[in-house]
């Protein structure tokens, strides 16, 4: 009786087991294939075509439409935000940054050690630094230089700075004549660094002694004197900063100046962060060129305006270059003995 | 105050072409310009979809963020429009837009390329309401008037939709629950989904109805 009773009882908890078994499998197992969705996404099954073409299109997937022209069946520009981005958020802040920065150095520079004078002081005797040719090829970029460095620089810090000067119908006007200026002058500037380039490249190849120019500071520590050729380490670095960046400058400007060849958003965005990029480094490094041919160091802004510089300041600065101008006058006064004094202008060295 | 959307439903759209040759010639826009265009992707493969494509009017506009003269506001309906008369013709908008919305009358040497033209939706420009010269310079002005975009009132299919942001993403939640799967829909709020750029009051977040 007693075993009959036990065998009941174990009959009625297998049957509520599996009975507690079968609801658990029926509610979990169809659970399954979510776990696994959610341990590996993949494996989720079928993907959503509108989500698939969604992303397509988002990742600049192209298409076809009746409209002709350029990238008309780019339904989406991939590349739009970024530009957005690197002009508004990157070019524009931390170039303000960059140029004002350099302008605050080159102020108190001077107001601290103030401008480097001709040691000994002018001895008045002359000798010519710079030809005629080679100062118009200069003044021919400095103007075409700063025709497009101003007229670039309105357009991009004109919205901030003139506007509330201007107004925004009196700005229009301005910023319309610096675009038409800037794209109608612009190609001009490569004839000019293409003149720079061959004009004072034989001068500006590496020599020896321009590391220790450059490690001396231009004479500013380690004492001693630095010797430097017609055109020392820093000159030298300007003129390459000067002629590549001008031929990026170049270069990128005419894919945006001459949009004629198809190009579509991408290149012309790529060009545009060459361009303001380019443009900014030359501008800036310009400004130390600028102050050191003018109030930096006295007797240099002569070479550039009527060609001659002091022979003491040829002397301090250039002393390989002046002691080969010696030596090329001993020759010229030697070949023009029986010339008479007529050549005293062009030989390139004249007593004032 | 309502915000003006454009909605593209591209379970509809049959890539007739009706919307842009409507707005064509209500607005007399320049050979060259077309301020709306229907792309189709995936022409002639199995999930092949065409969607009409104008300014989408972005509450954080990045034609309106790179414009170097600041010739772009925003109407209070939310219809982003500029001022021809200080527009340079540079073409930053065009390079920020994501939709290639901006257009150019012309594409010559030395970036010449005239004033941009736009999608207005339908809403004129900053001179007096259906002037001759406002209609001159940007189109008809039929907000103005009380009407909607023609390109949406065009449209044969119901694909495009035209009018308050609340009142258009409301007729395709509609559609959607009809069809028992959203698609694929084409609209816009913010263009790049970043906070803080002139955000909208009524629309925020991405497109309406997505996936």
């Amino acid at each position: 009786m007693a075993t009959q009773v036990q065998t009941a009882n174990r009959h009625r908890r297998i049957i509520v087991w599996s009975l507690m078994l079968l609801i658990a499998l029926m509610l979990f197992l169809p659970l399954i294939p979510y776990a696994l969705a959610y341990v590996s996404p993949e494996a989720g099954g079928v993907p959503n075509p509108g989500t698939e073409l969604w992303r397509a299109v988002r990742s600049g997937d192209k298409g076809t439409s009746q409209v002709q022209g350029v990238d008309t069946g780019v339904l989406i520009n991939e590349y739009g935000e970024a530009w957005r981005h690197f002009r508004m958020e990157q070019l524009i802040p931390f170039g303000a940054m960059l140029m004002g920065s350099v302008l605050v150095l080159i102020v108190l520079f001077y107001l601290v050690s103030g401008p480097l004078r001709i040691p000994g002081g002018a001895t008045g005797k002359k000798i010519q630094r710079f030809s005629v040719f080679e100062r118009t090829t200069h003044w021919f970029t400095v103007s075409l230089f700063w025709l497009l460095a101003l007229t670039g620089l309105i357009l991009l810090y004109g919205r901030f700075v003139l506007i509330p000067v201007l107004g925004p119908e009196g700005f229009g006007l301005t910023a319309s004549a610096c675009k038409e200026a800037h794209n109608l002058f612009g190609p001009l500037f490569l004839v000019a660094i293409l003149m720079m380039l061959l004009t004072f490249v034989k001068d500006n190849i590496y020599a020896r002694g321009d590391i220790t120019w450059l490690l001396k500071g231009g004479g500013m520590f380690g004492g001693g004197h630095v010797s430097a050729g017609r055109f020392n380490a820093g000159e030298k670095i300007w003129f390459w900063i000067a002629v590549l960046g001008g031929l990026v400058l170049s270069a990128s400007g005419l894919v945006l100046d001459l949009a004629v060849f198809g190009q579509g958003r991408e290149v012309m965005a790529i060009s545009h962060v060459l361009h303001g990029i380019a443009a900014l480094v030359v501008i800036t490094v310009s400004f130390g060129h600028i102050y050191m041919g003018t109030a930096g160091v006295e007797g240099t802004i002569s070479s550039m305006t009527n060609g001659y510089v002091d022979e003491a300041w040829a002397k301090s600065h250039h002393d390989r270059w002046y002691a080969e101008m010696q030596a090329a006058a001993g020759d010229d006064e030697a070949e023009q003995a029986g010339g008479g004094a007529a050549a005293g202008v062009a030989s390139p060295v004249a007593n004032d | 105050m309502a915000r003006m959307k454009f909605l593209c439903d591209a379970e509809r759209c049959i890539e007739c072409n009706a919307c842009v040759t409507a707005c064509k010639n209500e607005n007399e826009v320049p050979w060259g310009v077309n301020r709306r265009r229907v792309v189709t992707i995936n022409d002639g493969s199995p999930g092949e979809r065409s969607m009409s494509v104008a300014c989408m009017h972005c509450s954080d506009a990045p034609c309106a963020a790179v414009c170097p003269v600041d010739c772009f506001y925003t109407t209070d309906d939310g219809v982003v429009l500029h001022d021809k008369d200080i527009c340079i013709g540079c073409g930053y908008c065009f390079y920020a837009c994501p939709f290639g919305a901006p257009q150019f009358p012309k594409n010559e040497a030395f970036g010449s390329r005239g004033k941009m033209d736009k999608c207005t939706f339908c809403a004129g420009g900053p001179l007096p309401d259906n002037s001759p010269e406002e209609y001159a310079s940007y189109g008809s002005n039929r907000l103005a008037e009380g009407k909607l975009p023609l390109c949406a009132e065009m449209c044969a299919t119901r694909s495009l939709i035209a009018g308050d942001g609340d009142v258009v993403s409301e007729i395709f939640r509609e559609r959607v629950t009809w069809r028992g799967s959203a698609g694929f829909a084409w609209g816009w709020g913010v263009a790049y989904n970043k906070s803080g750029i002139r955000k909208g009051k009524a629309i925020e977040g991405n497109a309406v109805g997505g996936d």
